[in-house]
């Protein structure tokens, strides 16, 4: 992979790579996307493609509110800041 | 804008979708509560968490696919559209990509022009953002709406115009309160349309697409559009390049403002949500969508007009709200004259549902009781300019028009020799105007029967009454 396609890919990731981690990264990913490559070899056009392998009914939910089982004032509490009961974070507007 | 250019506009349309919880938790979906409260350890993107599919929006999702007119899934499954902004705790929103639950459809709007037709290109299932205010170097978040169930209908860029354009919001939005899937209001947010625009030549098909977000009504959305179009066609005159970006309508300077430029095609990154499986409808869940089926308001206007003798004009205000035409079809049913109701609701019934603030349904004049006051008028038991006071009463003191009529005495008195007593005294006491009207003053006629109505309290019927005085003054 070239660099500037990992760059793009790691941002996208928001991932920050300085120049040494890019250049081992670089050969690494190479390395994996050879791996692919093999398995695109294979002909698959006659087959449904596998998401989700071990579930195979449906499996849908009834529209009744459920009981809550963690309480919505501590889960707030893992929130970096509060003003009233909003998250309150740096403007990202 | 001038006729060298064609324009092509295509929609993004999002609807609430009318369900007691979220997408894929228990939460409740409602609006108006305190911030933070309706949520859990699913739609806050914890680890570990396990999302399930609401079956009543997937129900209501496949039923507006199949009353679209579009090829229903076998096999839908949801994707996992990644983004990062923090409406979204979990830092993507599942959505649907490759296998939504309706493809190809299409709809018809009327438009003065005549019926039209657009493509729908898909119909989609996925889960709302949290609302975020931005205030000064803060965001605030409230992750209420985080999860609510949503379907995204996208349409192919068929629509030629911005008017036309609100013309078909109109009618989609009509379509969804006929169907009870969403209440579909614009201004608060239960329904959200993006549009995309772009203008070419005529003949070379599709131009550079602008998209339009932030319209809040389908007014809006045709002002937005129209601006749009008219600075697309300014450029191309100037012989510049129009740039593929996203706008904003700023609905205070009635103008579209940039909001980012797209450098690079954005890249979701869909893949298969793994904590979903693949949902495959049987023939109960086929047969349930069927069953919901209800009919459609264009089919509903062109029947009214057909079978009821209304003109367009009518029959779009009668079935633009599904209560009206609920109330003005069973008026009919009961015995009231399709033209009569329609002059009736459109204009004095409105006008007292307006002074009153009340809606139809709120209001205590039921299709009976409408149906019972043209009754009285038709069988001459009052005038029509009575029938208004009564309508009054209906309203004020809740009464059938008929127990109003009988209470307050408000009849006409057609019987011939009341009608002839009330002649007889009136002219004896006007013997000159008699006698000016004998020597040929027919204007003088007016005046004995103002004469004639005070005395009878205004509820003489007119025509017998004219009868009579005509008889006695030969
Ligand atoms: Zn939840």
């Amino acid at each position: 992979m070239d660099t500037k396609e990992l760059y793009h890919t790691a941002s996208l990731a928001r991932l920050e790579l300085d120049e040494k981690e890019a250049e081992k990264l670089s050969r690494e990913v190479s390395q994996m996307l050879e791996y692919f490559n093999h398995m695109l070899e294979l002909d698959v056009s006659n087959l449904e493609p596998t998401t989700h392998a071990l579930m195979k009914n449906n499996r849908l939910r009834r529209d009744v509110v459920a009981e809550q089982t963690v309480d919505p004032d501590e889960m707030l509490e893992n929130a970096p800041d509060l003003e009233d009961r909003f998250v309150l974070i740096p403007n990202v507007l | 804008m001038s006729n060298k250019y064609e324009t092509f506009i295509g929609l993004e349309i999002h609807i609430h979708l009318e369900a007691n919880t979220k997408m894929f938790c228990g939460c409740k979906a409602q609006y108006g509560d305190e911030p933070n409260t309706n949520i859990c350890p699913v739609c806050m993107g914890y680890p570990g968490v396990l999302p399930m599919v609401n079956e009543k929006a997937m129900e209501l999702g496949y039923k507006v696919a199949r009353a679209l007119n579009c090829k229903l899934s076998k096999n839908t499954f949801f994707e996992r559209k990644n983004y990062f902004y923090p409406d979204m705790p979990k830092n993507y929103q599942i959505s649907q990509f490759e296998e939504p639950v309706g493809v190809d459809g299409w709809m018809d709007f009327d438009t003065p022009e005549g019926t039209k037709k657009i493509r729908i290109h898909d119909v989609h299932l996925e889960e709302d953002a949290g609302k975020m205010i931005h205030a000064g170097d803060m965001s605030l978040c409230d992750y209420n709406r985080a999860g609510y169930p949503l379907l995204e209908i996208v349409t192919e860029p068929d629509i030629k115009t911005p008017e036309d354009t609100e013309l078909f919001l109109r009618n989609f939005q009509r379509m969804v309160r006929y169907m009870g899937v969403s209440d579909g209001n614009m201004d608060e947010g239960s329904m959200k349309c993006d549009a995309n625009i772009s203008i070419n030549l005529v003949g070379k098909g599709l131009g550079t697409k602008v998209e339009l977000k932030n319209m809040n009504s389908p007014r809006f959305v045709r002002k937005g559009l129209s601006y749009e179009e008219e600075r697309q066609a300014d450029m191309l005159d100037q012989g510049k390049a129009l740039t593929q970006e996203t706008r904003l309508w700023n609905e205070n300077r009635d103008q579209t403002e940039v909001m980012r430029t797209k450098e690079e095609a954005e890249d979701y990154r869909y893949f298969p949500e793994p904590d979903l499986p693949i949902f495959r409808p049987d023939q109960t869940f086929f047969d349930l969508v069927e069953s919901g089926l209800v009919e459609l308001p264009l089919t509903r206007k062109h029947r009214m007009m057909e079978e009821y003798k209304l003109s367009a004009d009518q029959a779009e205000y009668i079935h633009d709200d599904l209560y009206l035409a609920d109330y003005f079809e069973e008026a009919v049913k009961l015995g009231g004259d399709s033209v009569q109701l329609f002059a009736w609701l459109s204009s004095d019934v409105k006008k007292l549902l307006n002074r009153e603030n009340l809606s139809l349904q709120d209001s205590p004049l039921t299709a009976s009781w409408l149906t019972e006051l043209l009754e009285l008028i038709s069988s001459e038991a009052i005038s029509g300019k009575i029938a208004k006071k009564v309508l009054d009463f209906v309203f004020s003191d809740k009464k059938s028009p008929k127990t109003i009529v009988e209470e307050k005495g408000m009849s006409q008195v057609s019987d011939p020799a009341v009608l002839t007593a009330a002649v007889d005294k009136v002219m004896a006491a006007n013997p000159d105007v008699v006698e000016a009207i004998k020597g040929g003053d027919n204007k003088q006629r007016g005046f004995l029967m103002g004469q004639l109505m005070k005395e009878t309290g205004g509820k003489a019927a007119p025509v017998p009454l004219q009868k009579i005085l005509a008889e006695k003054l030969g």
